[in-house]
């Protein structure tokens, strides 16, 4: 069986300490700041994770990692072929420069390198995740389903093992009110949510030692065979207009003793809050 | 020799009952509260140990040593437990783990030349509980207080939170009783002072059971006057404000029994309560009144002088309620293991290091420095700070503090973790002359630089080695570098 995972790095924003600019897309105007660090976005982590489970189970499982980003995420990519994962590709290039890591690059051009690519690989899933931390990209799985015509489902709480194979998927999708047991027939994509609680394996210490940069396959937007109109701002349908680090108000810190009168206060307050 | 030939004539020197194989509690004998999460995740990677065996007296366990010396066993000395560096971890196929169990007895208490004498199994709770009901105590009070046992602590060059005012445990040792691998039984008496050439408490005070097997101490005890404590807690600009404080009051010839100056990030989690994100400053002065009344004059006098980085003092109550509340029950750390089963995460690690006063906060602002700039994990961080807690005339101690998300393999943890970053505060103490290890000691994850630690010293402690266990079997790897234990280290 043979697995596509397309993924995307994403702003961590428990690391956000201080963005400065309106960042309208001029990237001198980003570089002035300190960037947050990357990580996988959580969503596509658990995709990810759960293609490696299927992996561990069937020896004859393949899992392939896509990504489309500026290099500044190669080092990432390389961690994922220390898990291990058995391909990884990255699509960069001009647009993807160190001024765009934040994600600010248009969703439809992502999807349709990502698509660009994909339709030459082989495979008999794709896996994405459902919602990005960002909230740049999450309409990238759904271009990719319509690019490669493909059925698609959101939101998947879970994949049932036993019935993932080459020839349908059985899931679950959890939403307000229900939790729906679907079956799908492969090829097709599935997104699923960090809910689904998949959890990625940590990276052995032999193999973050191991040199695996050569190894990732990096490929430009050239090479997939789009035109400079195609990629980049010019290629893009909408435009991001602004990015800003959110701020939280500062709690009204309340201590109180172990007593009658804290008991009581902290028993009121989480009834008022409707916690009780 | 195969395990079951070593257990065979274990329990014909003992007797059966005094030799335990049961495999949980030999698992919990192949390494201490270094390996406490990969432990506790149960993916140790070290061999267990082939017995543990529960001498009743200094001959059992001369006989013990006798028969691991000539079979070239392995022999790792404990008592309470508490040993953090990985000197109670196990590198060795054939090892045999002598336990202080049976020797519990408190041989007496001389409270007329203010002396105790103890087996080395003594927690030294139970020694401090006897000691208090006659209005005395041992002056000895380190976190793990309620489960350490005096073997133990003086074996390890252990310290205590009244350090300041009290000394080490070097300075309460009176004499003892300690046996060496050929199963010789030496007892070094108890004397006030004397001038008979080297002072050998030394040889076995700091062991760590790579020289000898400790089995009686003789400590000094203290009239105890609770009813005369005084707490002082203040909130300070900066570390280096807290450092020259605790240095006017110690050169200017006082000792309080607790004096400490604590980061920003270290107060946080130990003065929620108060800190307003600031460093905390806090002295205890206890003993005779008058003593008491000029130690808390000079604490006064010092905060003056410094009164420019000083910002508020706060209510010495919390101080001492704080203290009342800081020992490490048993149950403590059975939470903490009940709590790395269910979480990736622990309680936190910690490197002490001792400089002069000179020098202390250049370690302090260097450590920090390095630990944000270039440790590639510096992003998994959720504390990392320090306090200074045992100050001497001529300097203080540096206790780094630090806790992490742990994002690694739990047998990968310590390597990615707390190694790394106790690698930075050794290097950068031994740079500038300090020592790596003020009181927990080497173990088997400091000894990569016990050379460096002892400079041109390093002659006389090797010899010791070479004469009181040449043939290697008292706790391979601790103190002392081995080529063969690299693999559980790297």
């Amino acid at each position: 069986m043979k697995i596509i995972c397309a993924v995307k790095f994403v702003p961590d924003v428990d690391s956000v300490v201080n963005i400065v600019g309106t960042a309208t897309g001029d990237p001198e105007t980003i570089r002035t700041g300190r960037h947050p660090r990357m990580i996988l976005n959580p969503d596509d982590a658990c995709s990810l994770a759960f293609a490696l489970q299927v992996k561990a189970g069937n020896p004859g499982c393949s899992v392939e990692v896509v990504s489309a980003g500026p290099l500044s995420v190669r080092p990432h990519m390389e961690d994922l072929l220390r898990l291990p994962v058995d391909r990884a590709t990255l699509i960069s290039g001009r647009f993807f420069d160190e001024g765009n890591s934040s994600g600010r690059h248009n969703s439809s051009v992502t999807g349709d390198l990502l698509a660009g690519y994909i339709a030459d690989r082989p495979y008999d899933c794709l896996l994405t995740g459902t919602q990005t931390l960002d909230g740049g990209s999450a309409s990238v799985p759904v271009q990719l389903a319509e690019a490669l015509g493909l059925d698609q489902m959101l939101g998947i709480i879970r994949v049932d093992p036993h019935r993932f194979d080459t020839r349908r998927a059985v899931f679950e999708v959890a939403d307000d009110t229900r939790i729906t047991t679907y079956e799908m027939v492969m090829p097709c994509v599935l997104s699923l949510t960090r809910e689904s609680g998949y959890k990625l394996p940590y990276v052995k210490l032999t193999d973050m030692r191991r040199d695996v940069s050569d190894d990732l396959t990096v490929i430009t937007a050239e090479e997939l065979g789009f035109s400079e109109g195609e990629e980049g701002r010019t290629g893009s349908f909408t435009r991001v207009m602004n990015i800003y680090p959110k701020t939280y108000d500062e709690k009204d810190r309340h201590i109180v003793q172990n007593d009658e009168a804290g008991i009581t206060e902290v028993f009121d307050f989480l009834k008022a809050e409707g916690f009780l | 020799m195969d395990k079951n030939k070593i257990i065979e004539n274990l329990s014909g020197i003992l007797t059966p009952s005094q030799v335990n194989t049961d495999p949980e509690d030999l698992y919990d004998a192949s390494a201490d509260r270094y390996k406490k999460y990969a432990k506790v995740r149960r993916v140790l990677d070290v061999p267990m140990p082939a017995a543990i065996v529960y001498p009743k007296s200094a001959d059992e366990v001369g006989k013990v040593l006798s028969f691991c010396n000539e079979s070239g066993l392995n022999v790792i000395p404990r008592a309470g437990k508490t040993a953090t560096e990985g000197g109670l971890e196990n590198w060795k196929e054939n090892t045999v783990v002598i336990d202080a169990l049976h020797l519990n007895r408190i041989l007496n208490i001389d409270t007329y030349n203010m002396q105790a004498t103890v087996q080395a199994g003594v927690p030294l709770q139970q020694l401090e509980d006897e000691l208090r009901k006659n209005g005395f105590t041992a002056g000895h009070s380190p976190q793990s207080k309620p489960v350490a046992k005096l073997g133990g602590l003086v074996a390890t060059r252990s310290i205590g939170q009244f350090s300041t005012l009290y000394g080490g445990i070097e300075d309460m040792v009176v004499g003892l009783e300690c046996v060496f691998p050929s199963g010789h039984i030496s007892r070094i008496k108890n004397v006030a002072r004397r001038s008979g050439g080297p002072d050998i408490r030394h040889i076995a005070i700091g062991n760590e059971g790579a020289l000898c097997y400790i089995t009686e101490v003789t400590v000094k005890i203290f009239r105890f006057y609770p009813e005369n404590n005084r707490f002082y807690g203040y909130l300070i600009r900066d570390m280096e404000t807290g450092i020259q404080v605790l240095r006017e009051v110690m050169v200017n010839g006082f000792r309080p029994s607790v004096a400490r100056a604590y980061s920003e990030e270290d107060a946080a989690q130990h003065f929620y309560h108060f800190h307003k994100d600031k460093c905390v400053l806090l002295f205890m002065a206890e003993g005779p009144q008058g003593i008491v009344s000029a130690t808390c004059q000079a604490i006064e006098d010092a905060v003056e002088k410094f009164k420019t980085g000083v910002i508020e003092q706060v209510d010495g109550q919390l101080i001492e309620d704080w203290f009342n509340n800081l020992n490490w029950s048993q149950k403590d750390i059975d939470d903490e293991m009940e709590g790395m089963k269910q979480n990736d995460s622990h309680a936190g690690f910690t490197t002490e290091i001792s400089a002069d006063w000179e020098t202390i906060p250049k370690i302090y602002n260097n450590v920090m420095q390095r630990i944000r700039s270039e440790y590639p994990r510096a992003h998994d961080l959720t504390m990392l700070g320090g306090h200074s807690s045992h100050s001497y005339i001529n300097g203080t101690n540096m206790y780094f503090v630090y806790n992490y998300h742990i994002h690694c393999e739990p047998e990968d943890e310590m390597r990615v973790y707390h190694h790394p970053l106790q690698r930075i505060i050794v290097e950068e103490t031994l740079k500038l002359g300090g020592s790596m290890c003020h009181h927990h000691g080497i173990g088997k994850f400091r000894n990569e630089w016990t050379m460096d630690e002892h400079g041109s010293a390093y002659y006389m402690l090797e010899k010791l080695k070479e004469a009181f266990d040449p043939n290697g079997i008292m706790n391979f790897g601790t103190i002392y570098p081995q080529k063969e234990g690299e693999k559980y280290q790297q």
